[in-house]
């Protein structure tokens, strides 16, 4: 179920009359979950299996971590967790992409061999709750947390509606505590959880879907070369549109989780006004970058191993990273183009990092624009559907194109793709070192509710087609 | 809980040490300290009176509430044949079939009322398969046949449609139904008075030398009731300068066709086409069903086009030849040829009744020739 659809106002509204009808906790908590199935099944309702699956395994994994303290029964279990979860994972998202490379690879020693096929959906959200369980059972085994005492407390935080399919990915800290205790919105939680809704859902119907979304499809579905103007157009549009595609859905999720009576973290912090790329990564999808810091860059190691391992241990990290987002080798070279730019920065930072220009602002609002310039050459491979498109764009934006070739966007959205590219970018650099809550509150209480209905009349009048967030084909 | 990490590094891979850290406590999002309800009431009054102006106008420009024929409604429509017995009638073709064919008139005369597949833009030919592969269908099948479009590789415009009755989810399928009333009732709930729709098509856009030629936007044309029923809008038949966007649209998009493959390559296209056909209409008959084509009217430029690029003898011929079937040109019944088609390709509101009749009656002429009696045409 789409939070830009019609289905989805229905259900939102019925599941915030019943919590906030006179009944017991429990039974709010019961009635939580079957709407977070519902919403679940709403897609495919074979796939709830999945989700119970790994509930009830990743239930019975951590108790029994917790149990014990035989080092090698807790690590059998921790396996036990990782084989169902990644098994699902690689078994939905990367088995095709497994048999094409190995057929690929023995094709390299002359031996024929062809993939069967591998006509399997992707159940939704699949890379995410398949995260936040494991989550779950890797806190426990690293003594960071105890289990739950409820397994209707813990099917909730697995199954949660609002970030059950494209995050942010909460830990079981952040969110199973919340379950414990009856919790109600207050009226103003209330009403500023309709606003953050609101202002998603402008974000993903009016800027990404409405705005953005023509003169991306126009440039990466191009059949021929296209200009350097163009592919810049085409990028820095798909740029805006994955940001507010996502962030949207984050924010709608956040807002739709306080309406609840719930605080979900925050997972986007105006990254296009980032300082380099430590720094981006501090504001990109914050669930996904914390969460791979502290279950798999930590455990490699991290930077306590030396210049060369930290170096590797980076790489490493955002090259899964970029798999995680799907199963294609461009994917991988943008997880590690952005391993790379991390590696340089730090070397760069330790060696000048103390220069007293360094802190001057018109070094930092430079570093900023690179940045943002070298963020925008690997979306390029995010977006593109194979290496061709994209090492044809990237050569056309490094002034590489092909001779003559033709412009593909019309006026009407170029002009867009500028207009809007601007506007995000002086919004990001403006609430750089600000929250929204702070700028909110000091913002006339009328000028707010003007632009309240603003986005809800754009929201409206756009009419959108009902596309899904890009995130949940991940 | 201790924490075993013994991490220092926070913020992110890469980031500079700080201290160790213990696992994500629970978080209280803030919340803005402002006057809530007068904010919510401003946005809400606001809101609703900018709506209600946008409504107006769009009213204003003589639009109506109509159903939004969108995949949802058109897979609804083919459910509708999802049923092992014979006395279905389905229509499919394109916009001339979706728009010339009365519904009401049709069952008056024959007893069933039929499904309407058509779709605009659209090659019916892999919905014909479609039908074909489908063991429930053993019923009639009236097939519009519109020249450049039956020609084409695939679906075309509305290919979703189809995907959508393959593979509709849950949601899809309640948000379909929830759409219905407002479909219903909003004049601006419509692919026409889409905000970024509405902004592409104004005339301040500055020209952007070498920019590729784009193709103009289709304008709403019809009118479409819950069963699929297309009126043509009455703008599109009173408003002169509407009905010249209309065909100056037609035009332009004949006029930058693709080129047409070699020869060769189009003659090969082609004959894998009847064979497709032949085989469609043979496995449909083989489970007691029917097939029958139709070739609706067009007129003026448009007609004049096809005549050149598509002349009958070398498209519609070989199709009726191929299928064996029952086929009613236009061209051959004056009764047929007499309506009025505003905008060169689809039949005026007021001439479909009549239109609708003498199909009927011709149809049953025909397939009375040929001994075919089948129940959804009452014989």
């Amino acid at each position: 179920m789409l939070f830009n659809s019609l289905t989805f106002v229905v259900f939102f509204a019925i599941v915030l009359a019943l919590h906030n009808a006179p009944l017991p906790w429990k039974a709010k908590k019961v009635n939580l979950l079957i709407a977070s199935y519902v919403f679940y099944a709403a897609w495919n309702p074979p796939f709830v299996l999945l989700l119970w699956l790994s509930t009830m395994v990743d239930w019975w994994v951590a108790r029994r971590i917790y149990e014990t303290d035989r080092q090698s029964r807790r690590r059998a279990l921790l396996g036990v967790s990782l084989a169902v979860n990644l098994g699902m994972l690689g078994y939905f998202k990367y088995g095709g992409f497994l048999l094409e490379n190995w057929a690929a690879l023995m094709s390299t020693i002359g031996v024929t061999w062809t993939a069967p096929g591998w006509d399997i959906v992707l159940p939704v959200g699949i890379s995410f709750y398949t995260f936040q369980t494991l989550a779950y059972s890797l806190d426990v085994y690293l003594r960071r947390a105890k289990p739950a005492d409820s397994l209707l407390d813990f099917a909730l935080f697995v199954t949660f509606f609002p970030q059950l399919v494209a995050g942010p990915i909460v830990r079981p800290t952040q969110l199973i505590p919340q379950f414990q205790a009856p919790v109600r919105a207050s009226r103003n939680q209330l009403l500023w959880g309709l606003g953050l809704m609101t202002l998603g859902l402008f974000e993903k119907v009016v800027i990404a879907d409405g705005a953005l979304a023509p003169a991306v499809d126009a440039v990466f579905g191009a059949d021929k070369a296209v200009p350097f103007t163009d592919a810049w157009l085409g990028t820095l549009a798909f740029s805006g549109q994955i940001f507010s595609d996502f962030a949207g859905y984050s924010t709608a999720a956040i807002g739709i989780a306080l309406c609840l009576g719930f605080s979900l973290p925050d997972n986007f912090r105006f990254p296009y006004a980032a300082i380099g790329f430590s720094d981006f990564w501090r504001r990109w999808h914050i669930s996904l970058s914390t969460w791979l810091r502290d279950y798999l860059y930590i455990p490699l190691g991290g930077n306590r191993k030396g210049w060369q391992r930290t170096q590797v241990n980076l790489m490493v990290t955002m090259l899964l990273g970029g798999l995680w987002h799907g199963a294609a080798w461009t994917f991988v070279i943008w997880g590690g183009l952005h391993g790379f730019y991390l590696g340089v920065e730090r070397f760069l930072q330790g060696r000048y990092g103390g220069a007293a220009i360094a802190k001057s602002f018109g070094f930092k609002l430079g570093l900023g624009l690179l940045t943002y310039f070298l963020v925008n050459l690997t979306w390029v491979f995010f977006r593109a559907q194979d290496f061709g498109t994209a090492w044809s764009l990237t050569g056309a934006m490094l002034g590489f194109g092909a001779e003559g070739a033709e412009l593909v966007l019309g006026s009407h959205l170029a002009i867009r793709v500028v207009a809007v590219t601007i506007g995000i970018l002086v919004v990001h650099w403006f609430m750089r070192n600000r929250r929204l809550e702070e700028v909110v509150a000091k913002t006339p209480w009328w000028l707010t509710g003007l632009a309240w209905a603003g986005m809800l009349f754009a929201i409206v009048i756009t009419q959108g087609s009902g596309n899904a967030f890009i995130y949940f084909q991940f | 809980m201790p924490s075993s990490t013994s991490s220092s590094e926070p913020g992110g891979p890469g980031v500079s040490p700080t201290p160790v850290r213990d696992a994500d406590p629970v978080i209280h999002r803030p919340i803005p300290d402002v006057r809530w309800p007068a904010t919510a009431i401003v946005a809400v009054v606001l809101f609703a009176v900018a709506l209600t102006g946008w409504e107006a106008f769009w009213r204003s420009e003589q639009y109506v509430p109509s159903y939004g024929n969108h995949d949802g409604q058109w897979a609804e429509a083919r459910r509708r044949l999802d049923r092992p017995e014979p006395g279905a009638t389905a229509f499919i073709g394109s916009s001339r079939t979706l728009f010339d064919i009365d519904l009401d008139v049709w069952e008056e005369l024959t007893g069933v009322h039929g499904v309407q597949l058509a779709l605009e833009g659209s090659n019916p030919l892999p919905i014909l398969t479609d039908i074909a592969e489908d063991e429930d269908f053993r019923g009639l099948l009236v097939v519009g046949v519109t020249p450049p479009l039956t020609l084409m590789p695939g679906i075309g415009a509305r290919a979703e449609a189809l995907e959508r009755y393959h593979k509709e989810t849950p949601s899809q399928w309640a948000g379909q139904k929830l759409s219905y009333p407002l479909e219903r009732s909003f004049a601006f709930y419509n692919f026409d008075t889409r905000l970024f729709t509405v902004l592409d098509r104004q005339a301040w856009w500055p020209e952007r030398e070498g920019a590729p030629y784009q193709e103009p936007e289709v304008r709403k044309i019809e009118n479409m009731r819950r069963d699929r029923q297309a009126d043509m809008w009455n703008k599109v038949e009173d408003d002169p300068a509407y009905n010249t966007i209309v065909t100056s649209t037609w035009q332009a998009i004949l006029e930058h066709l693709p080129p047409p493959p070699p020869e060769d390559v189009a003659r090969a296209a082609f004959e894998e086409l009847l064979a497709n056909i032949a085989r469609d209409v043979e496995a449909i008959r083989a489970r007691g069903g029917e097939v029958v084509f139709i070739r609706p009217p067009s007129s003026d430029w448009f007609r004049e086009f096809e005549r050149q690029a598509t002349p009958r003898e070398r498209v519609w011929e070989p199709i009726i030849g191929a299928a064996d079937a029952v086929g009613v040109h236009f061209e051959d019944y004056p009764e047929l040829s007499d309506v009025k088609t505003p905008e060169w390709s689809h039949i005026s509101s007021r001439d479909k009744e009549r239109w609708t009749r003498s199909l009927v009656g011709i149809l049953k002429q025909r397939m009375a020739e040929r001994g075919i009696n089948r129940p959804e045409m009452g014989t």
